[in-house]
């Protein structure tokens, strides 16, 4: 079925197919980074919000204004680091505005994926050991917590993060330390819960 | 317990998941509680990093990029029609617009015209005709209702409003053919006796003479006694 389309006055048709063909290009170019960085803006949620449901809308909407504000970007190699910047801001302003507090709370114990455990009582200690350090990375200061996320998915090194963060990675490795040192803190109290692996 | 002295030091180093210094190898070689408070925590950071790998490389579900495009899509496609709406709104507004604005300039013209040509040189100015001939209550008879007859006579209507509002003449009223001239002897009197006052005012004081009244004369009443009663 032929699409008609209404072409406003004073324009052409050529300029009209014209933006067409620059919008089909701007898509062309978004969906090859799609693929690539979704994943990557829901994981940062995912770190953030501690929930699925919450994860998958944050990165979604990250994924839309990234799109929307595509053109902006001049240095296109930077676009991950945009993206997570994105999807970092949207969890923490998701998490501060308290909706969905309830369902949140409902699956905040029932991590989605667990590392293999070989018995109930392993099963168990990983599922409240996972609920304390969820909890405890939580109270971390922003900037510690963005860096550990990353540092803690596949694939990134620590000059990958520097990069993605807007820091040197000497500022990066010490940010780590730091955030490692204050979970460690927090999840002392807790390690009794803790099995030698 | 592990040692005050080296407490710090092997945590630092558990943290940093490095190898601990020679100081300190040497000194856990040697004490078995700071060795077994080590390997504490070095088990804790490694629960620590195994727990923020499951956090950090959870599972993406199948729908998030399917939703993704599928709001791509949809944006795309009311942007489309959001622009074309735009300028149906856009061309009804000036259609709009453009009635108002040719109906307000037609009314300007409408009212201005007749003071524009009163205003010009070419024209004689109006000459008021003294108020014993003037006869504003009669209309004269109006013809064909044709436009170029309609302009002179709103604006006919409008200075006699004006003056109307002034007091110096009587207001045009609507009658019959037949009762015209009834009408316009009425005004006469009427007008006549609205002015007695001001004639009386007017005129000179001395021409008048004095009102004189004639002594009230009383007849002398001629009472008849009662008859008498049978």
């Amino acid at each position: 079925m032929q699409e008609l389309v209404l072409v406003p006055p004073g324009r052409t048709v050529g300029d009209e197919l014209e933006r067409e063909a620059a919008q089909a290009d701007k898509r062309r170019e978004f969906e090859q980074r799609l693929a690539e960085c979704g994943p990557l803006a829901y994981r940062v949620a995912r770190g953030v919000l501690r929930n699925t449901a919450d994860a998958e809308d944050v990165a979604q909407e990250a994924l839309l204004r990234a799109y929307r504000k595509f053109d902006r970007l001049r240095d296109r190699n930077r676009f991950r680091a945009w993206l997570v910047r994105i999807a970092f801001r949207l969890a923490l302003d998701r998490l501060r505005s308290g909706k969905r507090r309830e369902l949140r709370d409902t699956l905040w114990s029932q991590p989605e994926r667990q590392p293999p455990a070989a018995n109930a009582e392993d099963l168990a200690v990983s599922n409240e050991f996972q609920a304390h350090l969820e909890s405890a990375l939580a109270e971390l200061p922003e900037k510690l917590r963005l860096v550990l996320l990353l540092a803690a998915m596949e694939g990134h090194t620590i000059d990958e993060i520097a990069a993605m963060t807007g820091v040197s990675a000497g500022t990066v490795k010490s940010r780590i330390f730091y955030a490692r040192r204050q979970l460690a803190e927090k999840l002392r109290c807790h390690a009794s819960f803790i099995k030698t692996r | 317990m592990p040692c005050k002295l080296y407490k710090n030091a092997l945590i630092e180093a558990a943290a940093s998941s490095a190898e601990p210094q020679a100081d300190l190898r040497a000194h856990l070689d040697a004490c078995a509680a700071c060795r077994a408070a080590f390997e504490q925590e070095q088990s804790l950071f490694a629960s620590i990093d195994a727990g923020l790998h499951v956090t950090a490389n959870s599972e993406v579900p199948a729908s998030l990029l399917p939703r993704v495009r599928a709001r791509l899509d949809e944006e795309a496609n009311s942007k489309r029609r959001w622009t074309a709406n735009w300028f149906t709104l856009a061309s009804a507004a000036l259609v709009v617009v453009a009635f108002f604005g040719a109906r307000a300039v037609w009314h300007t013209n409408f009212a201005e015209k007749p003071v524009e040509t009163t205003g010009t040189t070419s024209v004689p100015p109006r000459v008021t005709p003294p108020p014993q001939q003037q006869n504003p209550l009669v209309v004269p008879p109006v013809g064909k209702n044709s436009v170029s007859q309609r302009q002179p006579a709103i604006a006919k209507n409008a200075l006699a409003a004006e003056t109307l509002v002034n007091g110096k003449t009587m207001p045009e009223v609507l009658v019959p053919r037949d009762q015209e001239v009834l009408l316009a002897e009425y005004a006469e009197q009427w007008r006549f006796h609205k002015r007695t006052p001001l004639l009386a005012q007017d005129s000179d004081a001395t021409i008048l003479a004095p009102l004189q009244v004639a002594q009230i004369q009383i007849a002398e009443l001629d009472v008849k006694p009662l008859a008498e009663e049978k």
